[in-house]
């Protein structure tokens, strides 16, 4: 700054004015940051730290959205669960009445009083098959109609596969088709089928036809467990990752907060100093402005 | 050998010199406060005693007293059209940044409340609907904040659109100024003029008519021309606004509002009587680029966030052409019917949501009415392709986040060149008024120096006339 060779009354107001108005303008800059707790209020206070800011707020709201994801796939993960495990109860009950009515010494009645058990539980397991989580069938794969099994043990739904976003590039299945839980269907050791015919079985009194019966049985419950320690797998997954997720929007958050937020105790030091800073530009610019050579003479 | 009252004579000079001085301090301390003032100094000059040799010429080699030979004005040309410049660039740049300041209020990012907050909302909706499409709660909910987005890009434009309009409105108010300013100036120059060549001071008059080029300075850019005559002449880039005693007026020309903006039309100054453009710097000059360049600019890029949004929801529901040219191939509803556009109109201003039920948002990627019962599928596969594109590479986001990082830039940039600019202002207008202001120390010793002058020679006077009245009436008299 080149000090003039002459210095006159309005040069000296103007450079003064000009000077506190800086300094105020620095004051008035700090005061709106601690107020709105924001050093960040505008694209031109920082454009590489808004546009960061702004991705930062984009990955905030796709892992919140992994996190609603991954609860509503726990939901139908769960239904899932649930009923597989109540389907392989249901069979090892089954087992236990055929082993039963394979016991020569039945009478017509007893077996054909464990063949109606058997068509009882074959109406519930079915029953169970069209179990419907938030109004879709979760065994029914993404069928337009509202159920998976008809009242005949018949898979009605079709093969298409559901997904949630859990994680970024990560979509796990939430559902199990009929098929894949309870047999492929014309196989013959289709769940239904293989019930149908135990029943039927029992009734004709087929001891050979109810050995192979039995063999089915036992291999549908083997298909039935295996899925039932996939889908629990799975949850495990969903589980991991929805915590995981939770865990990614805290680091997210206080790195969005480093960029936006301000320093307050940082901020409210620099506003004392250029009160004070002011408080002496005004004072010395009372000393300098007033006195002149008018005072000093007769 | 000089006349007897010689001596009162150059004592009279004298007084008439000091109390001449006196006046224009006089005269200076009155003004130390008036804008544009310049403060004047007396010239005084020793008057010679006769200096041609002749022969019945005589002179006792004494000097013939002071006069004021003239008042001179004290400005510095080079300095004063440094100020010019200087005030130029500084009013510019001071109105560039204001208008950046306007349009970033205008789009507020980053915050929880603006556009880009709008789109995350509408990208959750998509995700909201692939999770439970059989809820008609969640595709309503979706509709909404498609229509919140529309609605959002529609404001924008309308403000900055204001924006020009109002922008438009200042120049032609500023344009009459102009003009005026110029016919004041013609004027003023003609009575300078005719002043000086009849050897008459016109000081305050040229102090007027500087603060009045200052001020068109400020206003359009204009430098000016100081001619022997003692006229100016003012120039906006390189046509003369005012050559001697006439003025050329200016008006404005092209679209009133920024629809009817196009890149041959341009709002521009023009000359009255050429019809050509005028080259304006200063406030107007910035004016009018903020209206022809920096908002056009700033609604073209929202254009395009506007037009990738339609294009990508519209191709992912109804099917089409994506980016990279392979075909797409659209969803279904609710009802097997195929899927159906969600917006129409692809700039900010006219993009808009043509959907109302929500039954006909084609979130499902399968066919349910397909008859093949294998085939036939109900699922989220459109909606939640779409949920993805909030976090893709290449969405409207990405554009919109460009966008907002190129403004800040330009605002930044535009802010730190204005302070700079603002303190270099500052110091050539110190310079100024070192040259040419009013300093009352100054001006009260002057006060003493004149004061004291003026009673040494009435001193002066007061010796001769004694010894006169010596001569005259005591010589001679012997014995009263």
């Amino acid at each position: 700054m080149s000090i003039p060779s002459r210095v006159t009354g309005t040069s000296v107001h103007t450079r003064v004015i000009g000077d506190l108005q800086r300094n105020l303008a620095h004051g008035q800059k700090l005061t709106s940051q601690i107020s709105s707790g924001k050093q960040l209020s505008r694209p031109s206070d920082s454009p590489t730290g808004t546009v960061t800011s702004m991705q930062l707020r984009g990955e905030v709201r796709a892992t919140q959205q992994h996190s609603r994801n991954a609860n509503d796939g726990l939901g139908w993960l769960g239904t899932i669960q649930d009923k597989l495990g109540d389907a392989s109860t249901s069979v090892i009950r089954v087992r236990d009445l055929t082993l039963q009515a394979m016991n020569q010494s039945n009478t017509d009645q007893s077996r054909e009083a464990i063949a109606v058990e058997i068509d009882n539980i074959k109406a519930t397991l079915i029953g169970e098959a069209n179990s419907k989580f938030m109004g879709r069938p979760v065994f029914g794969g993404t069928t337009p109609g509202g159920e998976a099994y008809d009242t005949t043990g018949k898979y009605v739904g079709n093969d298409g596969q559901t997904t949630r976003t859990v994680g970024p590039n990560a979509k796990v299945r939430i559902e199990t088709t009929g098929p894949e839980a309870f047999g492929a269907e014309n196989s013959p050791s289709q769940l239904f089928t293989v019930l149908t015919e135990l029943s039927q079985n029992m009734r004709d009194n087929d001891m050979d036809k109810l050995g192979t019966g039995l063999q089915n049985l036992d291999k549908a419950h083997d298909l039935l467990k295996a899925t039932l320690s996939d889908v629990g797998a799975r949850y495990n997954r969903v589980t991991q990752m929805k915590q995981s997720a939770e865990d990614h929007l805290l680091s997210v958050s206080s790195q969005l907060s480093d960029i936006e937020d301000v320093d307050l105790p940082k901020a409210i030091m620099e506003l004392q100093i250029q009160q004070t800073s002011y408080q002496a530009a005004l004072a010395a610019t009372a000393k300098v402005i007033q006195p002149s050579l008018i005072d000093f003479l007769r | 050998m000089g006349s007897t009252f010689g001596g009162i004579n150059t004592a009279l000079t004298s007084l008439y010199a000091q109390r001449r001085g006196l006046d224009v301090t006089g005269e200076n301390i009155a003004n130390a406060n008036t804008e544009g003032f310049t403060r004047q100094k007396v010239r005084m000059q020793a008057q010679a005693g006769g200096v041609h040799p002749g022969i019945y010429s005589t002179t006792d080699q004494v000097g013939a007293g002071v006069a004021v030979s003239g008042v001179e004005r004290s400005r510095n040309e080079y300095l004063e059209e440094r100020g010019r410049a200087e005030h130029a660039s500084s009013a510019y740049l001071s109105t560039q940044k204001g208008s950046y300041d306007l349009i970033e209020s205008v789009l507020a990012e980053p915050s929880d409340t603006a556009l880009q907050a709008r789109l995350h909302d509408m990208w959750d909706g998509w995700n909201d609907v692939a999770n439970n499409w059989q809820d008609p709660s969640t595709r309503s909910a979706l509709l909404e904040r498609s229509r919140t987005v529309a609605i959002t890009l529609n404001d924008t434009y309308a403000s900055l659109s204001g924006q020009f309009t109002a922008n438009r409105n200042q120049l032609d108010a500023y344009v009459d100024q102009v003009n005026t300013l110029a016919t004041s100036i013609a004027d003023m120059n003609q009575q300078i003029v005719v002043a000086q060549s009849a050897g008459l001071e016109a000081n305050e008059l040229r102090d007027q008519r500087d603060v009045k080029v200052m001020e068109l300075a400020e206003l359009t850019g204009a430098s000016a021309q100081s001619k022997k005559s003692g006229a100016v002449n003012v120039y906006i880039g390189n046509g003369a606004l005012v050559n001697d005693f006439s003025a050329r007026t200016v008006r404005l020309a092209g679209p009133a509002t920024l629809d009817s903006l196009t890149p041959a039309n341009h709002v521009a100054l023009k000359w009255n009587d050429t019809d050509t453009a005028a080259a304006a710097g200063g406030t107007m000059g910035a004016m009018l680029d903020t209206m022809n360049t920096i908002i056009p600019d700033v609604t073209a890029k929202l254009d395009d966030v506007a037009s990738k949004l339609a294009a990508t929801v519209n191709t992912a529901l109804a099917g089409g052409v994506d980016e990279n040219g392979d075909p797409v191939t659209g969803g279904y509803d609710l009802n097997g019917d195929p899927g159906t556009a969600m917006f129409a109109g692809a700039t900010a201003k006219t993009i808009e949501v043509i959907i109302d039920d929500p039954d006909k948002v084609a979130f499902s990627k399968g066919f349910p009415k397909d008859p093949d019962n294998a085939i036939a599928a109900l699922d989220n596969g459109v909606a939640d392709a779409l949920a993805d594109v909030g976090i893709a590479g290449t969405g409207p986001d990405q554009a919109y986040q460009a966008m907002i990082g190129q403004l800040g830039v330009a605002a930044q940039s535009a802010a730190r060149r204005s302070e700079i600019q603002d303190s270099v202002t500052d110091q050539v207008d110190t310079s100024r008024d070192a040259e040419s202001g009013v300093n009352l120390d100054e001006e009260m010793t002057n006060l003493l120096t004149y004061q004291r002058g003026y009673e040494a020679a009435s001193r002066v006077l007061t010796t001769i006339d004694s010894m006169l009245d010596q001569l005259i009436n005591r010589t001679g008299l012997v014995g009263r």
